[in-house]
């Protein structure tokens, strides 16, 4: 087990490194140069006024020196300055992503909540009219972009109903209900795509696990369909639904994107996006470093867990 | 439960559902390619007067934040996306296809160190590479067409390079080696034409998945700059106004749903006719 964990962990810290390394060179390389967007049009046509700029964020180190320096950096926790601010980047993560993994969170949770029942349903009533619904309402909502889904809920659920607030943050320090209240929305706006994915994972694989004998054998001990079902068709298909359900969480991470936006979130990747915008590349690196890193860990977590639970992993994945 | 229900039993027809979404999609794409003729009014007219309209008899979808056609503004839309989709599609193949099978072909070395590679580049979150790649290099058609390309082509090697290697290593091929074929002919006759039917699940669904990140690109702003319409960017645009008129909003938001919904229905179709024994 130590040399599997050893060897998990090894191969998270070079995903995160490659993917910082993708970072940094679309940073550095690609033809938009920070400084000059930074100094806009006008004084980014001085060439003194670029270089001394240049000098002053240590642009003018080679290549090589500064991703060496940026990525000794982050082993420490420091993840530079804002342009902006001036306040340490490192500070501003610690803030807001607890809140992108409460969206992320609330998200799952109704994924889960609601993907399995309509995957069982969706698998008990193949060729009826249920199974049917319930495999059009999963392709539905697989299919929902986020925002389209966002957009909706607000106008029947702000709009229309009048009972949720459109968008907004409030800590949950300082009122919790109006906490809850807004983190409703957008978790859900999150969930329903994950939820389709859920839902048609749960259908192939219990389709699949009630043709297996032992099912039919509980029928033939004379249990109900729908306690065959239950009983011993459907924890054996949860196994790999749950483990598919672990390796595709993260991708909730790129679903926060747009319902941070939308609905005025706070959180991780609002302050990725309003750094694009203000062109402030440390907030810009920091934060995406922060969200590899949250992704990196989801897995290795996942990895960890399975490689607890099921011992034939350690020897396939070493 | 005597008919026990097999996960590949039924091989499905044509059903209704991918016809309506075979039909649909045959209007989406004549609305891109004849946009010109079929567009009732012009996309980038302003109407100070009637802005944020339902939809009507004037304007048949209603109009947007600055008065112009909704109507139009989708037709034209429907370009951009189709557009997008279509070519990222087409150059993630071109590159992911190629480099799978020859990774096949390299021996063991190059296999595994490639396959890493290519599975750390599977594992990122799309989304944020795209974001700094556009941040930095600026939107537009092209740059989004190479971005969402070059994220999705590692999905396309890694399906060329299983398929290769599972084909090569099947008895008539093997002794069609021993017989002598080079590997040109190998890949001609044996490989290309069995790797078809997965690779066109894998486009179906990378075409819906690219449709998704141009929408969700442009509605970040990060997209097709203005004033070309894009689906993702008017939605992007409009939903400020949900409390003056939602119904703007709601219309290019039931296109581009719709759209990607027929496009998953065809995937799912195309899924169970051609390779009935995977499971999705």
């Amino acid at each position: 087990m130590l040399a599997y964990l050893g060897h998990r962990l090894v191969a998270a810290a070079l995903t995160l490194t490659l993917a910082f390394a993708v970072v940094f060179a679309a940073i550095h390389l690609l033809p938009g140069d920070p400084v000059t967007m930074l100094l806009g049009e006008q004084a980014g046509a001085d060439p003194e006024v670029v270089q001394k700029m240049r000098v002053r964020l240590g642009l003018d180190r080679p290549l090589i020196e500064q991703f060496a320096s940026s990525l000794t950096g982050i082993a420490t926790g420091d993840l530079g300055k804002s342009l902006r601010t001036g306040e340490p980047v490192f500070t501003d993560v610690i803030v807001r992503l607890p809140r992108s993994l409460e969206l992320i969170a609330g998200g799952l949770s109704i994924a889960v909540l609601l993907g399995i029942p309509l995957g069982i349903a969706a698998a008990k009533g193949r060729g009826r009219f249920s199974g049917t619904a319930a495999s059009v309402i999963a392709i539905a909502g697989f299919s929902a972009p986020v925002f389209v889904s966002g957009v909706i809920l607000v106008i029947v659920f702000s709009l229309w109903l009048n009972l949720l607030p459109s968008s907004g943050f409030v800590e949950f320090a300082d009122d919790p209900l109006m906490h809850l209240a807004c983190l409703v929305l957008p978790a859900t706006a999150i969930g329903i795509n994950f939820m389709g994915v859920v839902a048609r994972m749960t259908r192939a694989s219990l389709a699949d696990t009630m043709t297996k004998e032992y099912v039919r054998l509980a029928r033939a001990k004379g249990l109900s369909r729908q306690a065959a079902v239950l009983y011993h068709a459907l924890p054996n298909a949860l196994v790999p639904v749950i483990t598919i359900i672990g390796i595709r969480a993260g991708s909730l991470l790129g679903g926060t994107v747009i319902v941070e936006a939308l609905f005025d979130w706070p959180g991780l990747s609002s302050m990725l996006v309003s750094a694009v915008f203000a062109r402030d590349y440390p907030v810009i690196q920091g934060s995406l470093v922060a969200i590899f890193a949250v992704f990196v860990l989801i897995g290795l977590a996942i990895d960890i867990c399975q490689g607890l639970v099921d011992p034939r992993t350690r020897e396939t994945a070493a | 439960m005597t008919a026990a229900p097999s996960a590949h039993a039924t091989r499905p027809r044509m059903g209704a559902g991918p016809k309506v979404a075979v039909v649909y999609l045959a209007i989406v794409a004549l609305a891109a390619i004849f946009a010109g003729v079929l567009s009732p009014r012009d996309p980038l007219a302003i109407n100070p007067s009637n802005i944020l309209a339902s939809p009507g008899v004037r304007n048949l979808l209603g109009t947007d934040e600055l008065g112009r056609d909704l109507l139009a503004r989708i037709i034209y839309g429907a370009r951009v996306s189709l557009e997008v989709a279509v070519s990222a599609v087409v150059l993630a193949c071109a590159i992911g296809i190629p480099l799978g099978i020859g990774v096949a072909f390299c021996g063991r070395r190059v296999e595994a160190f490639a396959m890493r590679i290519i599975d750390v580049f599977v594992s990122l979150p799309e989304i944020f590479v795209a974001i700094v790649i556009l941040a930095f290099a600026g939107g537009g058609l092209t740059t989004l067409i190479v971005t969402i390309g070059l994220l999705f082509f590692p999905h396309f090697a890694r399906v060329a390079y299983g398929m290769t290697r599972s084909i090569r290593a099947r008895e008539h091929v093997l002794s069609a080696i021993s017989l002598g074929a080079g590997t040109t002919w190998i890949v001609r006759k044996e490989i290309l034409p069995n790797m078809v039917s997965v690779i066109a699940v894998q486009a179906s669904f990378t075409l819906s998945f690219a449709m998704l990140m141009e929408a969700g690109l442009s509605f970040l702003g990060l997209g097709v700059p203005p004033p070309t319409p894009s689906w993702g960017q008017m939605i992007g645009g409009l939903k400020n106004y949900i409390f003056i008129n939602a119904w703007p909003v709601v219309v290019p938001s039931i296109v581009l749903f719709a759209t990607i919904l027929s496009v998953n229905v065809l995937g799912d179709w195309l899924q169970d006719s051609l390779n009935p024994e995977l499971q999705r």
